[in-house]
């Protein structure tokens, strides 16, 4: 099975606690001997690196000047989906799955979803409605409208409790069974998100 | 290469949407490039009342949607609004089984041209209509630095950038550090038919904006401080000594108030007719009833009212300035003046006016420029013939 997780944060970027599950997720993938690419961003160390089995490719911002971080993320998708075409044009044309960790990759995952029928899962953080609680600026509209777009196209939304399904379900209004929990405080939490590729990977394209 | 070259435009702007000139820049060249044969989608803001996908005279349109939230600012929504563009374009690409190229517009569409170049390992044209740090004389805050970096990202990822004057090469050259031959000049175009379509009385029409005796001097533009709407206010006493004059303005924009208290101030207010917008049936009409079409404007990438009052055989007086300098060649087919300078304008427009043997014979030179030089059929052409460069050079490269 061929992978490509994409995250804003992978050491030695680390903004939250992301960057430390990130590197845990892709390692541990890479193990049970899963195909595993990281696309993530670094201001300058820009490049393909090989790091704990994990193909890391490193992208940086076209565009240095920006407002805010809504139009940081907007001109960096881009770039991200360079990365993941050239990913599926050298691997035969084949990845079998996107994980989009956050929402700050979701317009790439969509735009490869769309031209390749490439099956995203959308792995929930969190959610905007909780970093700025209340908050509805055209600004905060942007991002939740953003985070709504990653969970209508997600062919699944991964949640880390059963809190953070609740919300994702109130907020915007995701079916129930698209949610999947991984509780990371058990031992088997990898095995439950092998199981949700899985199942993406048979019901979306049928091989192997 | 499929048999029939295949071509996707992008445009923030495509009839009945139009803001600027590139709605129907793209629209003529776009029809056109259909009569040469080459297949063209257009994707494009949806628009009230407009369907999502139709037929325009040979050209496919898909009008996507354009994001309605609020947005925090133009440029935010200009970037959530392509994030849209890309999306729907990507799965209009895979439905029509791929395209040869992208031709982009203005930074506008910049992030779903070039994330549509990366993910169909296609090649991107754009075309530069015009600059930030043009439009604002310089780049003055994190604001506009943004918007100016983007349009390099483009000009950066396109295989080719076309510019429609020889001072807009020269211009995005020196702006984005481009190479020589990474620029094209192909001139923006007129179609002159359009002008002889109305079957209104003239002479009745004209007396909507003027006394019988009054000679109309004709401004068409936004009225703000680039296009030198004021430099025209300023020579009107001049030219009010030597003949008389109604001078019709058409167009808004923020200067519009604070020029007609002066023109009131200088008890001109009795010859001075602003029309705003006007449609466009309008507006040739007025182009054909004016005694002279004025374009005052200290920065023009193009300026496609002087063309556009050529094909109308008004005569015309421009600023010595932009891609003016290089439509018009003075005493033959216009007169040109020094930019920002009222007197020198004055003497241009009184010329004009004064000297019917004159105007006539520019009338005749400028029409017949704008039929054999500044047609659609001959730009679609040029358009079409650096399609197949690119691609010819696409074809021995990897992504091929």
């Amino acid at each position: 099975m061929r992978v490509v997780i994409f995250s804003w944060e992978y050491p030695p970027r680390i903004v939250g606690k992301l960057a430390s599950y990130v590197k845990e997720l892709t390692w541990q993938l890479a193990k049970t001997g899963i195909e595993t690419f990281l696309v993530t961003y670094h201001e300058y160390l820009t490049g393909e690196f090989e790091n704990g089995g994990v193909k890391v490719y490193r992208v940086t911002n076209p565009v240095k000047t920006h407002i805010s971080v809504l139009t940081w993320v907007l001109t960096l998708n881009q770039e991200v989906e360079r990365v993941a075409a050239n990913i599926y044009y050298k691997s035969g044309k084949r990845i079998d799955l996107i994980d989009v960790q956050d929402w700050h990759f979701i317009p790439a995952a969509v735009t490869l979803k769309k031209a390749f029928d490439i099956s995203f899962v959308y792995s929930v953080e969190s959610l905007e409605d909780h970093r700025s609680h209340g908050a509805n600026s055209p600004f905060n509209m942007a991002i939740k409208s953003i985070e709504w777009l990653g969970t209508y196209e997600a062919d699944a939304v991964v949640v880390k409790s059963n809190w953070m399904a609740n919300e994702v379900i109130r907020a915007y209004k995701v079916p129930e069974a698209k949610v999947k929990i991984v509780n990371l405080e058990t031992n088997h939490w990898l095995e439950s998100i092998l199981k949700v590729y899985r199942e993406l990977k048979g019901g979306c394209c049928g091989y192997g | 290469m499929a048999s029939q070259l295949r071509v996707m435009m992008l445009t923030w702007e495509f009839p009945p949407r139009i803001i600027g000139g590139i709605s129907p820049h793209v629209y003529y060249l776009s029809k056109n490039l259909a009569k040469e044969g080459v297949k063209v989608y257009v994707v494009t803001c949806d628009f009230p009342g407009a369907p999502d996908h139709e037929v325009i005279d040979g050209v496919e349109v898909f009008r996507i949607d354009s994001y309605k939230n609020p947005s925090p600012d133009f440029a935010s929504w200009v970037y959530l609004m392509n994030m849209n563009m890309q999306k729907e374009a990507a799965a209009i690409v895979k439905n029509l089984g791929g395209v040869d190229i992208f031709h982009a517009h203005d930074w506008l569409v910049a992030n779903a041209g070039i994330g549509l170049k990366h993910v169909f390992r296609r090649p991107l044209l754009v075309t530069i209509h015009s600059t930030e740090i043009g439009r604002r004389n310089g780049l003055h805050s994190d604001y506009e630095r943004m918007i100016h970096e983007t349009e390099a990202w483009l000009t950066y990822e396109a295989w080719r950038v076309i510019c429609c004057s020889n001072y807009m090469v020269s211009h995005v050259k020196w702006a984005f550090n481009l190479p020589e031959d990474k620029l094209v000049m192909i001139p923006n175009g007129v179609d002159a038919r359009e002008y002889e379509k109305s079957t209104v009385d003239l002479n009745q029409f004209r007396r909507r904006f003027a006394l019988p005796e009054e000679k109309i001097v004709l401004y068409v533009g936004r009225l703000v401080y680039e296009k030198g709407i004021q430099v025209l206010i300023n020579a009107i006493p001049k030219i009010l000594e030597k003949v008389n004059a109604k001078f019709v303005i058409v167009g808004n924009g923020y200067m519009k108030e604070p020029l007609w208290e002066k023109i009131k101030h200088m008890g001109l207010a009795h010859k001075v007719l602003f029309t705003g917008f006007v449609d466009d049936e309008t507006l040739r009409n007025l182009q054909k009833c004016a005694d002279v079409s004025v374009v005052p404007s200290l920065f023009e990438p193009f300026g496609i009212v002087a063309l556009e009052a050529m094909a109308a055989k008004s005569p015309v007086v421009v600023s010595d300035t932009g891609g003016l300098s290089e439509i018009v060649e003075h005493d033959l087919t216009g007169v040109k003046v020094y930019p920002d300078n009222p007197e020198s304008l004055a003497w241009g427009v009184t010329r004009v006016l004064l000297d019917e043997a004159y105007a006539n014979k520019l009338r005749e030179n400028a029409y017949r420029l704008v039929v054999e030089k500044y047609n659609w059929k001959k730009i679609s052409r040029q358009t079409k013939s650096v399609y197949e460069r690119v691609l010819s050079e696409y074809s021995r490269t990897f992504w091929a």
